[in-house]
C-alpha cells in the first residue's frame, strides 16, 4: 500500500434529493431521503450502516448523534462537519481512514440544509465571533461582500474581466439544464449575466448562489463489503484538507489546495493532466479560478485565458461542475460541500444520463467556513472508477 | 427597522471597543522581542509567534484600502436605507487588516490602495465603531500590484 493511500475502501453509492426553493419537509426527512437513495444505489440495507457523518447548518439544537438515534442507527463511528463547504470531502476522507483502521465497515456521509436568502444572511451575521463582531456591524453584505473583495483583487492583479467569470457561469448553466435535480431550469446568456442586477460590486446576481433546500449523500464501504455488492465502485486515489492557509495573508488569492495538492497527486500516483473533470466549490466564480490554480490544473493567474480557450460544459474538453454546481443547481447550505462529491461519483458510475461525460478519473474540491475575511478550510480528493 | 447588529464585548475585546468609544484606534502589539508584530482582531495570543504576552497600543488610524465593494444588498435590514454600503478592507500602516466602511465616498476615484484614516461614529448610546475616510492625495495609477 502506497504511503497515505486510501486502498481498501470504495465509494459504493450516492444519492441526491431534488433541489427546491422551499420545502415542507423536515431536515431529518431530506437527510433520510438522500441516504436512502444512496443505500439503494449501493445494494445495502440501513442496518448495514455502522458509521455516520453529517454536515448541516440547520441541524442544531440536534447533531449527528441525535440524528443517528432518530434513524435507529447503532454506529461505531460518527463525524460532524465543522469545516463549512470543505466538510463533506473531509467527512469522506475521515470515513475512509476509519474503514481502513477497522473502526467501521459501511459509512453513510450526508450533507443537507433547508435554506433561503434571509436564513443565509442571518447565519452569516452570527457564523462565528469574527463575522459577528467585525463584519456584521458594517452592513458587509454577507458572503457576497466578503468575496466581492477577493473578486475585485483577482481582476486587478491578473487582468480577468466580468466576461471571464461569466463564461464559467454560463457553461455551468448549460450543464444544469441536463440535471433534473437542479434548481435553475432556464438557459443563461453572457449578456444576461453581465447585465444582471448588482449585488456587491463587482458581483452581480449570477455570481451568487441561490440558497435552497436539498440533500446529498455517499456511502463508503470496506473492500470486503464492496466486492460483493454488484455495483460500480469508485476509488479515492488521494485527498486531503488544509486550513488557514496561507496563514498571514488574507488577500494572497491562494487557498489550501496549493499546499495539499502535491501530496494528493503523490498518493494517487497521477498528475493534473490525468484528470477528466473537476467538480469545484463554486460559492463564487473567483474561488473556482483559485481552485483550478491551486490544484495545478491551470498556472497561477491564467484561469481567464484557460476559459477563453476551453469548453468546460459537459460537451467540452475539460468539464467543470457537470451538474451545474451550486451556481446553477443551487446551494442547499452544507450540501454545497457534497454536491460535487455526489456529481463526481455519479459520473464515475456512468449514471449521469444526459450530462454523462467520458471519464474514469476526476477531482472534487471543497471550501468553506468563512471567518476573518476568507474561507478557512480547503479540501480536495481525486476519485476514479475502480478497475 | 430592526436594530443594527452590534459586536459582543468580552474581556478580550473590551480595550479595543473602549478605545473606539474614546475616539482612538487601540490594537494589540506582541511583546515577544523576537516577534513584535501588531495583532488585529483582538486575541488571547499572538497568531504570528503564538506567545501570550500582548499589550495594547494606540496606533495611527491610517492605512490603505486593500479592496472594497459597494454592497447593494446588505445582509441586514438595518442597512437597507444607506445602501449601497462601501465596505472596505483596510491594511493598517501597522500591518493588520481591519474591515470597515468608507464614508464620504467620492465618485470616480479608484479606491484600491487609496490612503484612508479612521474616524469614529456613535452607533449606540456610549458605543462607537471606527469608520474610514480618504486622506491626502488620491493614489497614482490606482490599481493594486499586478503579478506577471
Amino acid at each position: 500500500m502506497a504511503r497515505g493511500s486510501y486502498d481498501g475502501v470504495f465509494v459504493v453509492g450516492c444519492g441526491q434529493t431534488e433541489y427546491t426553493r422551499r420545502t415542507d419537509k423536515a431536515i431529518q426527512r431530506l437527510i433520510w431521503e438522500a441516504i436512502d437513495v444512496a443505500l439503494r444505489s449501493a445494494n445495502l440495507p440501513w442496518k448495514a450502516v455502522d458509521g455516520f457523518g453529517a454536515s448541516c447548518f440547520v441541524l442544531p439544537p440536534d447533531n449527528v448523534t441525535v440524528l443517528a438515534e432518530h434513524f435507529g442507527l447503532t454506529p461505531r463511528w460518527l463525524f460532524q462537519g465543522v469545516y463549512g463547504g470543505a466538510s463533506s470531502i473531509i467527512a469522506m476522507l475521515h470515513a475512509a481512514r476509519a474503514i481502513q483502521a477497522g473502526d467501521a465497515d459501511v459509512v453513510a456521509c450526508v450533507a443537507a440544509d433547508i435554506f433561503d436568502v434571509a436564513m443565509h444572511n442571518e447565519l452569516l451575521d452570527r457564523f462565528n465571533t469574527s463575522m459577528r463582531d467585525y463584519f456584521a456591524p458594517y452592513g458587509f453584505g454577507g458572503a457576497n461582500g466578503v468575496f466581492a473583495l477577493h473578486t475585485r483583487l483577482y481582476m486587478e492583479r491578473f487582468g480577468a474581466t466580468r466576461e471571464d467569470f461569466g463564461r464559467l457561469c454560463v457553461a455551468q448553466r448549460t450543464n444544469a439544464l441536463l440535471n433534473p435535480n437542479a434548481l435553475m431550469k432556464k438557459p443563461l446568456t453572457l449578456e444576461e449575466y453581465l447585465s444582471a442586477r448588482e449585488i456587491a460590486e463587482p458581483l452581480r446576481l449570477f455570481d451568487c448562489v441561490h440558497p435552497c433546500c436539498g440533500a446529498d449523500a455517499v456511502i463508503l464501504a470496506s473492500e470486503k463489503v464492496a466486492k460483493n455488492l454488484g455495483v460500480p465502485l469508485v476509488s479515492i486515489l488521494g485527498g486531503g484538507g488544509q486550513h488557514n492557509y496561507p496563514v498571514e495573508d488574507i488577500y494572497s488569492l491562494r487557498g489550501g489546495w496549493e499546499a495539499m495538492s502535491e501530496r494528493m497527486y503523490g498518493q494517487g500516483r497521477c498528475s493534473p493532466s490525468d484528470l477528466q473533470f473537476a467538480q469545484l466549490y463554486d460559492d463564487y466564480p473567483v474561488m473556482e479560478f483559485i481552485q483550478l490554480e491551486g490544484l495545478g490544473v491551470v498556472p497561477r493567474g491564467r484561469t481567464a485565458e484557460f476559459l477563453r480557450s476551453t469548453d468546460v460544459t459537459v460537451h467540452g474538453a475539460f468539464p467543470i461542475n457537470t451538474g451545474g454546481g451550486q451556481l446553477s443547481a443551487g446551494q442547499a447550505g452544507a450540501s454545497g460541500g457534497m454536491i460535487g462529491v455526489f456529481e463526481a461519483v455519479t459520473q464515475l458510475r456512468g449514471e449521469a444520463g444526459a450530462r454523462q461525460v467520458s471519464c474514469d478519473r476526476g477531482v472534487v474540491a471543497g471550501y468553506g467556513l468563512v471567518a476573518y475575511g476568507r474561507g478557512q478550510s480547503s479540501s480536495a480528493a481525486i476519485l476514479a472508477r475502480a478497475s | 427597522m430592526s436594530k443594527r447588529p452590534l459586536p459582543h464585548v468580552n474581556s478580550v475585546t473590551k480595550p479595543y471597543w473602549d478605545g473606539c468609544t474614546r475616539g482612538e484606534l487601540v490594537i494589540q502589539l506582541c511583546r515577544n522581542s523576537a516577534c513584535g508584530k501588531y495583532v488585529f482582531y483582538p486575541r488571547v495570543c499572538c497568531p504570528h509567534c503564538n506567545g501570550g504576552d500582548l499589550e495594547w497600543e494606540k496606533i495611527s488610524g491610517k492605512g490603505v484600502i486593500a479592496s472594497y465593494t459597494l454592497v447593494h444588498r446588505p445582509q441586514h435590514e438595518a442597512f437597507y436605507q444607506e445602501a449601497p454600503v462601501c465596505f472596505i478592507a483596510v491594511r493598517l500602516d501597522e500591518g493588520p487588516i481591519l474591515y470597515s466602511q468608507l464614508v464620504d465616498r467620492p465618485a470616480n476615484v479608484e479606491l484600491v490602495e487609496a490612503r484612508v484614516e479612521a474616524i469614529f461614529q456613535e452607533v449606540a448610546p456610549g458605543f462607537s465603531l471606527p469608520y474610514f475616510r480618504l486622506s491626502g492625495a488620491a493614489p497614482k495609477g490606482g490599481v493594486g500590484k499586478r503579478e506577471p
